[in-house]
């Protein structure tokens, strides 16, 4: 589980603690010149690790997705990022991606409001709650494990469905494109939910009663409090929910790749899992790297959503 | 009449929902306790007889699940902590000492936790062949521990911009040292954000599946994960009762540590919004 939340804008403090000299005298100059030096010490481990072992790699990978993957490796230009409008796999893969950006959006948003708005008030909502928590704490592969469990063919769910007279709908839920991805975007909600409806719980509390009462008094119904009173309220808290649920659902790799290693053949594949495929099985470098690349795109673009709102809220 | 319909309904979804996600985890439970050679191929509802220790043993050595549990927790403490403390130094830094150009180092070091995983990985693998870090444990431990550092510093950093400054300027006054105020002041006083920091951190690299697999092949050097995602591959071979057995002895450690550390998870969530 990696939770990516927004920064607050890093640029509002105020700029030296020392007020600066009108003519700054060589003493002084030599004490602040220490003082960055000791600063610059403090910073170093992360900066150089961080700049070496991260942001080195990615700008070669962004340098090596403009070469092909001939034997003599060449220039290229924009012929990878060409694969994604020829390549029948990656063609899937976008597919995918684009199915799960919705899935993940939606379901566990959906689902967390509702069972976060369910359990805030009942008698054994602990209970329920702790139910939808478990599968946040679990891994990604232990997910696909027990997932797999239920949903092979000789699983628990397809002899669920035979046991209360439902055989015909008893299927190979991995095997057939579109419904594996749609399956296995629902297994992600089943574990990314968790997350969203204790967020959304930390939103509800913060909600003043007073507010609905105010509601009550003035004759709104549940449905009028839930849409007029809380939901706006909920506002910078969906925002979280969305962008983060929706950056980690692309990230994803693990769930994937321990349930159906993108297979059948490369049917339920997102951009995640591809570069991996491209890269490290079909030895096609130039190819995975234009794919890490525009994954990274679709990630800043859904981090955007919900960075943004630091600087708004700060008017930066 | 309404007022009972809705509270109805409301338990109904309740109870539906509750059993959706309840009934997979249930299944695991189950299974797992259920004798390898008891297994006859169709998935069990209630529990039975007991062979859940028979199961993790076999886990153990069928997937060599035992040394990359172990493995797995000298990366996920060590890098951890390391990330963190290094993480605590630059936030220390980048808030309360006077630097120029807060907002870059600032981008800097968190820009790592934004991108995929996937951009680092061939360029990383490439060179861990060329200086003989491939498959060591040291190399696991440099590329975790750096992938922890940018969100630890996210953490810490918002942390330290709720310290209060005069702490920090009567230590000024009284001629303290960069050095002793990080270790004597700023360290004690951020105690708890780096317990959380390091919860999660700690809960990332244990879960880590890419590059456990990409970067460590050997049974003794191979995160737990990546052992889990083999000990899944022979699923038929071993029977499920091993495999999910597997899953919850992986899971064993992040669930405890979770459950323990709620509050810490919670709080944290609400400190980043």
């Amino acid at each position: 589980m990696r939770t990516t939340t927004a920064p607050p804008s890093a640029g509002h403090r105020p700029p030296s603690p020392e007020p600066r000299p009108l003519r700054p005298d060589p003493a002084r100059r030599r004490v602040a010149a220490r003082e960055r030096f000791a600063a610059g010490a403090f910073m170093t481990p992360a900066v150089l690790l961080v700049g070496v072992v991260l942001l080195a790699p990615f700008a070669t990978t962004v340098y090596r997705s403009f070469f092909d993957d001939h034997r003599h490796s060449g220039f290229a230009g924009l012929h990878n990022y060409q694969l994604f409008l020829t390549d029948d796999a990656l063609l899937r893969s976008v597919e995918n991606t684009l199915l799960w950006v919705v899935g993940t959006v939606a379901l566990p948003f959906a689902l967390g409001m509702l069972i976060a708005c369910l359990t805030d008030a009942t008698r054994w909502s602990r209970f329920a709650r702790l139910c939808v928590i478990i599968p946040y704490a679990l891994s990604g592969a232990a997910v696909a494990v027990v997932w797999n469990f239920v949903l092979s063919t000789d699983g628990a769910l397809n002899q669920l469905l035979s046991a209360v007279g439902l055989e015909s709908l008893s299927t190979s839920w991995l095997l057939d494109w579109p419904g594996n991805t749609l399956v296995i975007i629902c297994v992600n909600a089943w574990q990314a939910t968790g997350v969203a409806v204790i967020l959304i719980l930390v939103g509800l509390q913060g909600i003043p009663p007073e507010t609905l009462e105010a509601a009550s008094l003035d004759g709104a119904g549940p449905w009028q409090r839930f849409r007029h009173v809380v939901l706006p309220q909920l506002r910078p808290v969906s925002i979280i929910v969305i962008g983060m649920s929706l950056a980690n659902g692309l990230k994803s790799f693990d769930l994937l790749w321990v349930l159906t290693r993108g297979g059948p053949g490369r049917a339920t594949e997102t951009l995640a899992v591809s570069m991996y495929q491209e890269t490290f099985l079909l030895q096609r470098p130039g190819a995975g790297s234009a794919i890490a690349v525009v994954l990274t795109v679709i990630v800043l673009g859904a981090s955007w959503l919900y960075l943004r709102r630091q600087f708004d809220e700060k008017g930066a | 009449m309404t007022m009972h319909f809705g509270r109805v309904l409301r338990n109904t979804v309740l109870i539906l929902l509750s059993l959706l996600w309840a009934v997979p985890s249930w299944l695991l439970l189950v299974n797992a306790f259920v004798p390898a050679k008891e297994y006859t191929g169709t998935p069990h509802w209630l529990p039975g007889s007991f062979g859940l220790f028979d199961n993790f043993s076999q886990a153990w050595n069928e997937a060599d699940l035992g040394p990359a549990m172990g493995n797995s927790l000298l990366y996920a403490v060590v890098g951890s902590l390391v990330a963190v403390l290094i993480a605590t130094g630059a936030a220390f830094a980048v808030v309360i000492m006077p630097v120029r150009r807060r907002v870059l180092w600032f981008w800097l070091i968190y820009s790592g936790t934004l991108l995929p995983l996937q951009v680092f990985l061939r360029p990383l693998f490439l060179s861990y062949a060329r200086f003989d870090l491939y498959d060591t444990q040291i190399g696991m431990f440099l590329v975790y521990a750096t992938i922890s550092i940018p969100f630890a510093f996210f953490l810490m950093r918002n942390y330290a911009t709720t310290v209060p400054r005069e702490v920090v300027e009567a230590a000024r006054m009284d001629g303290a040292s960069w050095w002793r105020m990080f270790w004597q002041i700023h360290v004690p006083l951020s105690k708890s954000a780096m317990v959380a920091a390091f919860s999660f951190q700690f809960v990332a690299i244990w879960n880590d599946l890419l590059f456990g697999i990409t970067f460590s092949t050997s049974d003794n050097i191979r995160p737990a994960i990546a052992a889990l995602s083999e000990l899944q591959g022979s699923y038929s071979a071993v029977g499920p009762p091993v495999v999910l057995a597997g899953a919850l002895l992986v899971s064993l450690p992040t669930l405890v540590l979770f459950f323990s550390a709620q509050r810490f998870f919670v709080n944290n969530l609400k400190l980043t919004r």
